[in-house]
């Protein structure tokens, strides 16, 4: 039975509509696997970067609140890690490398490449406020879509907790450091979230538009050269080389 | 003149200036970043290089990159195309890789630091590493050996260096061996055939070696086979990172030593397959410290000399380099302390200078201490902010307080001076324990550094004790001045040394010297007077995953975050304030904030 869902917990509209989606993605267990060990570096990844926010902000208390959130965040890491490995070791399977559908259910949070060290306290608490908000959405959803492992979906669970915590400190430590305009920062973090979000389609679009165009050339005009490469080859002895008594060791050069 | 050297885009990236000839500053990006094994365009190296010089980027000579990139844009495509059509996949990953910013090097550093073009230059990575290992020690004529995974198509060089009596240098190349033969590739292949990352965990395989027995050492000479030239080539049926970045080993590599380990289930030694990884990780130490010493026999036979320079990534192999040591026949072997590729920017920036542009030879520092400094003053007001017990001392009174600390048995974070370069901590930011037990070690890896309990840690002791509780064999105080070598715990003292001799009874030690670290010398008399025994547990201030710490706020970041008891920076030394209700620190938070 799931329990009511409390508000901080509710899933967006975007999210609830996926849910088959999530379902269908969690419902295989190396997909399970993949997933969790992935959201553990997300988790570990994202703590190093509130540790970072700690080390660099000039405010003591927030200082000390970046601090536990990074340790949380590196405690969500171990528990995604140690849950991966027990479902590793019950299904005794190898690694799965295939379809793994990040794109459609993403792990925690990262910091959307913030610039840590340039950045001031109101953006990084902007920022994060919208990462845990976006991150207990989503988790939210795949509790929900968890009850066949009931171990994965308290961890779920649990972190769903800390993030309440998370989302409620940074709003309100938001508007202590910026009480007269909060709502304009979090309005900006907003924007930008939207720009890196379609920065990421773009590169990724580009990634494989380059990938299928290099693809296309080494298999249109490569084979000629390969098979020169492979004669050269065949003609190398291994073992020592002396260096040519053409080489430039000029430093200007390249090559 | 002001020469700036750079290493990038591989891993480790870092930045190193040489001033009329002599390096005033390096550091890793990493240290900088927090991104552990940064491998970016080390901007923030260069930064702070240049600012701690106090020099503008227009005020530099000369820029010079570690290795040249169109040489090693010609091994990966002539790679890719020999691998036909395996190379597929790997095909499109590397030329985006390497179009998109690595080829363009001359051009992204004079766009980057606002220099001509025509100030940039470029050694070749090999080079770097043995300007790297032979400019920076302290012998006039030595042979030089440089090994790692590749560099542009080299993968192992010897030749020789020579200081002369006019300030002249030479560094001579006399061969290489190129890839894809490389012994780093041999040994970062079992380090992914083992479960650890490659590039980082390389010393993770020599830890787990001391728990096996080299009983696969003629499987693994299947894989390596001598040449009759006197060097060594890899059957590449086994492999495949020469054709795929997905995984370096082959199925038939899997026949021959059975099913990889999963990274993510911890070794249990305990266990028959547990046993088989150690035995796996034994052979391959093994074969390849035969190799080594084979060809440094060779070379000592052909340049009849007594010093050997070891640079690249495979000189931080302590053990193979112990067993050069004894066996090669060089009396002496000289290991920069950042021999991996961080450690080229200096090589570069050297090498340019001496070599390039032909300057007299100077006297290099004797040091690794070329980082930033830390503030004990920000630690004491970081520390009073949040309510902890922060005390200024003296020197002196300091040393005595922490001597007491570390007899009472409390773990003590030492932050001194300026940063260390290169991977080892060498007694600037360290974590110091005592060295008497096995609980002590437990303690450290459960509680504070979160590794494999099958690691070691290594121990720093004044140079002049070491011959008390330590087998040093003849030439090895300077392998152990930068914890090169791994060496002997004396068997008499085992007992006493428990939380730092590792299963085969060794040790990686640090050996001492008063001018090189005389704050930790004072310590560790200190400690020596209180307990018998001038020894300390010395281990890198990080916690897993986590560059070493740099600036006082990060050394203060993983005090909180770890069991450390005392934490000291410079004069300064903060305890934890412990709490009526025993809770801990995050709820304590917690309960503040609510």
């Amino acid at each position: 039975m799931v329990d009511s869902p409390r508000p901080h917990e509710r899933p967006t509209a975007f999210d609830r509509m996926l849910t088959p989606v999530h379902r269908w993605i969690w419902s295989d267990t190396d997909r399970r696997v993949q997933k969790l060990l992935r959201f553990g570096e997300t988790e570990t990844d994202g703590g190093r970067d509130i540790l970072r926010a700690a080390e660099v902000t000039s405010d003591p208390l927030l200082r000390r609140l970046y601090l536990e959130h990074a340790i949380d965040e590196f405690r969500h890491g171990i528990l995604f890690r140690h849950r991966a490995a027990e479902l590793l070791r019950a299904s005794q399977t190898a690694s799965n490398t295939g379809f793994q559908g990040d794109w459609l259910a993403p792990g925690g949070h990262g910091l959307d490449d913030l610039q840590l060290d340039g950045e001031s306290d109101k953006t990084m608490l902007a920022f994060l406020h919208l990462s845990e908000k976006a991150a207990a959405s989503r988790f939210s959803v795949y509790r929900d879509v968890m009850q066949h492992d009931p171990p994965t979906r308290a961890i779920f669970e649990e972190i769903l907790h800390d993030e309440t915590f998370h989302m409620n400190y940074t709003l309100t430590q938001l508007a202590r450091v910026e009480p007269q305009q909060h709502k304009r920062h979090l309005w900006r973090a907003r924007l930008s979230r939207l720009w890196k979000a379609y920065l990421r389609l773009a590169t990724g679009l580009a990634a494989i538009l380059g990938s299928i165009l290099l693809t296309i050339q080494y298999f249109v005009l490569l084979p000629p050269f390969a098979w020169m490469a492979k004669r050269v080859a065949n003609r190398e002895h291994p073992g020592w080389t002396t260096g040519s008594p053409t080489r430039s060791d000029s430093l200007n050069r390249q090559y | 003149m002001n020469i700036l050297g750079i290493s990038a885009h591989y891993h480790d990236s870092a930045a190193a200036l040489v001033v009329d000839g002599v390096p005033v500053c390096a550091v890793q990006e990493e240290r900088l970043s927090r991104h552990k094994g940064d491998a970016a365009f080390p901007l923030l190296a260069i930064e702070w290089c240049l600012q701690q010089a106090g020099i503008e980027p227009e005020a530099l000579d000369a820029v010079v990159f570690y290795e040249r990139p169109m040489l090693k844009f010609d091994r990966v495509l002539t790679c890719a195309l020999r691998a036909f059509p395996q190379s597929w996949r790997a095909f499109p990953k590397a030329m985006k890789n390497l179009l998109g910013e690595k080829v363009w090097m001359r051009g992204i550093i004079s766009s980057h630091l606002g220099v001509s073009a025509r100030k940039v230059l470029f050694t070749e990575h090999h080079q770097s590493h043995a300007a790297a290992a032979f400019l920076t020690a302290p012998t006039r004529r030595a042979a030089i050996m440089t090994a790692d995974a590749v560099g542009e198509w080299a993968t192992l060089s010897v030749g020789d260096g020579e200081r002369g009596s006019n300030g002249t240098t030479k560094i001579r190349r006399f061969r290489e061996i190129r890839f894809p033969h490389s012994l780093g590739m041999l040994y970062s292949t079992f380090t992914a055939y083992l479960g650890f990352k490659v590039n980082e965990d390389e010393y993770k395989v020599m830890g787990l070696a001391a728990y096996g027995q080299p009983t696969m050492v003629e499987q693994v000479r299947k894989l390596i086979r001598r040449t009759p030239d006197g060097a060594f080539a890899l059957d590449l049926n086994y492999f495949e990172f020469h054709t795929t970045a997905e995984r370096s080993y082959s199925p038939r590599f899997v026949e021959l030593f059975g099913p990889p380990r999963n990274p993510y289930e911890p070794i249990d030694l305990d266990t028959a397959e547990g046993q088989r990884f150690a035995d796996c990780a034994a052979s391959v130490q093994r074969v390849l410290e035969d190799t080594l010493v084979e060809l440094a026999q060779a070379l000592h036979r052909e340049t009849g000399l007594a010093d050997l320079c070891l640079g690249g990534g495979v000189a931080l192999n302590g053990v193979a380099n112990a067993r050069l040591l004894t066996e090669s026949g060089f009396e002496r072997i000289f290991v920069p302390p950042a021999p991996g590729d961080a450690g080229c920017a200096i090589g570069a920036a050297l090498y340019c200078d001496r070599i390039h542009f032909g300057n007299p030879d100077r006297d290099v520092p004797d040091h690794p201490f070329w980082g930033p400094s830390v503030d004990g003053s920000e630690l004491a007001r970081l520390a009073r902010e949040d309510g902890h017990f922060a005390e200024e001392f003296q020197d002196g009174a300091l040393i005595d307080q922490i001597a007491d600390d570390l007899a009472a048995g409390r773990i003590v974070g030492w932050m001194e001076g300026a940063l260390e370069f290169g991977p080892r901590a060498l007694g600037h930011r360290s974590i110091l324990a005592a060295p008497r037990t096995t609980e002590m070690r437990d303690r450290l890896n459960r509680e504070i550094k979160y590794r494999e309990p099958f690691r070691p840690f290594a121990p720093v002791v004044p140079i002049e004790a070491a011959g008390r509780y330590f087998d040093i064999p003849p030439g090895g105080t300077r392998l152990g001045r930068f914890m090169s070598g791994v060496f002997p715990v004396r068997p008499e003292r085992r007992s006493q040394l428990q939380a730092i001799t590792h299963v085969d009874g060794t040790a990686r030690v640090q050996l001492l010297d008063t001018a090189m670290a005389p704050r930790l010398h004072a310590l560790l008399e200190a400690y020596g007077r209180r307990t018998g025994i001038p020894v300390l547990l010395n281990t890198s201030f990080n916690l897993a995953g986590e560059p070493i710490v740099n600036r006082a706020v990060e050394g203060y970041s993983t005090f909180l975050r770890s069991k450390i008891d005392v934490l000291v920076a410079d004069g300064t030394r903060v305890t934890k304030r412990t709490s009526a209700t025993g809770s801990t620190e995050p709820e304590r938070m917690r309960e503040e904030v609510a």
